[in-house]
């Protein structure tokens, strides 16, 4: 009894493509930086098929367990089927070896799902280049960290924020701005203040990112927005956003 | 067969006696174990068990507790195996797919059974009790597993797992009968402290009375008790309970 979920399935979780399939793209924007509680990680609501706007409802940021979130980029099927397989992962093993994963083997778990992906992601078909975001319970002094992928499973901890999909792009060169030159850089916000920068940024993908979108406060559409911190996660629901946009959390 | 050339086991009476036999060694194995509690409430379904600091009671899935007396190899062996059915039907198909009665139907009691009857391997000696969680204390579900695979349903909200079955019956009649609808937690806890130091005693229950003060520790003894909490947001609902901060 390892506690290794995974070894009592049959075969692998994650389709072994053989056929030749299209090219690899990420339609999406999600992100994740430091503010001065914890981490938030946001993502919008768009799903695409190519050029067809499939949903504007999708949930890309997902809770791993009481500690733990993923922000999904790639295709959906094989995303969503890896958040799903560590979110049993993660409680199976904290029941049957009554004690909680640790982050590094948390962070290694969907490492290992991304490299038993490789046949998909080498043809192109089923990449996912997700955020993890977590925080190692046992030592009392950590705080929540960040850590991106790429398709092929290698894992960089980001000391201060993290992109992925076809939209982060523009995000990424404002956090990057906002870090070296931001008064208060993200890093000091508020929870209120992150939650409006975090509908800024996702605006600002759309702009420039056919498949980013779902966000707009004027049609009353908001994001999906998570905050993480030694307490748990904290959905930051529409209400409250919507809140922080009129407020601009001055 | 009759000249003594077949196997113990094709012979009837041979094997019935060996089934008694062992049914006779496993209670008197699991006679030192002492009796732990499930009581459906408004909050939840509190569990409750007091040992040497050996766990158990125990968080199974989502809406899913355990508890039990035995050995504590044995013990875990149950528990592993209904982890792993939990898991594996909650990951197939959905957590609302996670019920007790296929769990116990479908994966525990046939392999309780199979370990009984099986009289040249080593039986499992657990005697236990499985919770699960409803939207009110009209849907939770209580159910009482014997060492043999045998269980019944329990109706009243009360249910306490013992090493003697006489003994066990007449506890959890006296909590029913003692324990009121506006009680709290630390009430329902103290109650089972009460009749668990009655048990462990071999003192009647007839003139048993609720203590003045609650009861929520026992002297030398470590006393566990959790909570799978009706309110608690999320999917997970289990949690740890401390007795010393419940409020009367």
């Amino acid at each position: 009894m390892n506690g290794d979920f995974l070894a009592l399935l049959p075969k692998s979780v994650v389709p072994q493509v053989t056929a030749a399939a299209p090219e690899a793209v990420q339609a999406t924007t999600v992100f994740a930086f430091h503010c001065r509680e914890g981490v938030v990680i946001a993502g919008d609501h768009r799903a695409t098929a190519g050029n067809t706007i499939f949903s504007d409802k999708t949930e890309k940021i997902l809770d791993l367990d009481s500690h733990s979130l993923m922000a999904i980029a790639g295709v959906p099927a094989t995303a969503f089927e890896m958040a799903r397989t560590l979110q049993t992962t993660f409680e199976f093993y904290r029941r049957s070896q009554l004690q909680p994963m640790s982050l590094q083997a948390k962070i290694r778990a969907l490492s290992k799902l991304l490299r038993d992906n490789l046949p998909a992601t080498l043809q192109g078909f089923g990449v996912v280049a997700p955020i993890f975001a977590g925080i190692e319970l046992s030592d009392p002094k950590a705080g929540p960290c960040i850590y991106f992928y790429d398709p092929l499973g290698a894992q960089f901890e980001a000391a201060t924020f993290a992109g992925s999909g076809s939209g982060s792009g523009s995000i990424k060169s404002v956090l990057h701005f906002l870090e070296k030159w931001g008064d208060p850089p993200p890093g000091e916000m508020s929870v209120p203040q992150a939650t409006t920068l975090a509908i800024r940024l996702l605006m600002t993908a759309a702009e420039f990112d056919s498949a980013t979108g779902g966000v707009n406060p004027e049609l009353e559409l908001f994001a999906t927005i998570k905050v993480l911190t030694r307490d748990g996660i904290k959905t930051i629901d529409l209400k409250e956003q919507e809140r922080c946009w009129r407020e601009k959390a001055r | 067969m009759l000249e003594g050339k077949g196997s113990m086991t094709e012979e009837p009476y041979r094997w019935l006696e060996a089934i008694g036999n062992r049914r006779e060694y496993i209670r008197d194995q699991i006679k030192g174990g002492t009796p732990v509690f499930a009581l459906s409430r408004p909050e939840g379904i509190l569990l409750l068990g007091i040992g040497h600091g050996q766990s158990k009671i125990f968080e199974i899935y989502d809406r899913h507790g355990f508890a039990a007396l035995g050995h504590p190899v044995d013990i875990e062996k149950v528990r592993q195996a209904a982890i792993e059915a939990a898991h594996i039907e909650g990951f197939n198909r959905s957590s609302k797919d996670v019920t007790l009665r296929r769990l116990i139907s479908f994966a525990l009691s046939t392999t309780l059974k199979n370990s009984f009857e099986q009289i040249f391997s080593p039986p499992l000696m657990v005697e236990s009790l499985f919770a699960e969680l409803g939207e009110t204390p009209a849907e939770d579900i209580l159910v009482r597993v014997h060492y043999d695979g045998n269980h019944r349903y329990e109706t009243s909200g009360v249910l306490v797992a013992s090493s003697e079955s006489k003994q066990e019956e007449e506890a959890a009649s006296w909590i029913r009968r003692t324990l009121k609808a506006k009680d709290g937690l630390a009430q329902a806890a103290s109650l089972c402290l009460t009749a668990w130091q009655s048990l462990v005693d071999n003192k009647p229950f007839t003139d048993l009375a609720a203590p003045e003060d609650p009861v929520l520790k026992i002297e030398g003894k470590s006393v566990e008790a959790a909570l799978l909490d009706r309110k608690l947001p999320g999917s997970v609902h289990y949690r740890i309970l401390d007795l010393n901060r419940l409020k009367n």
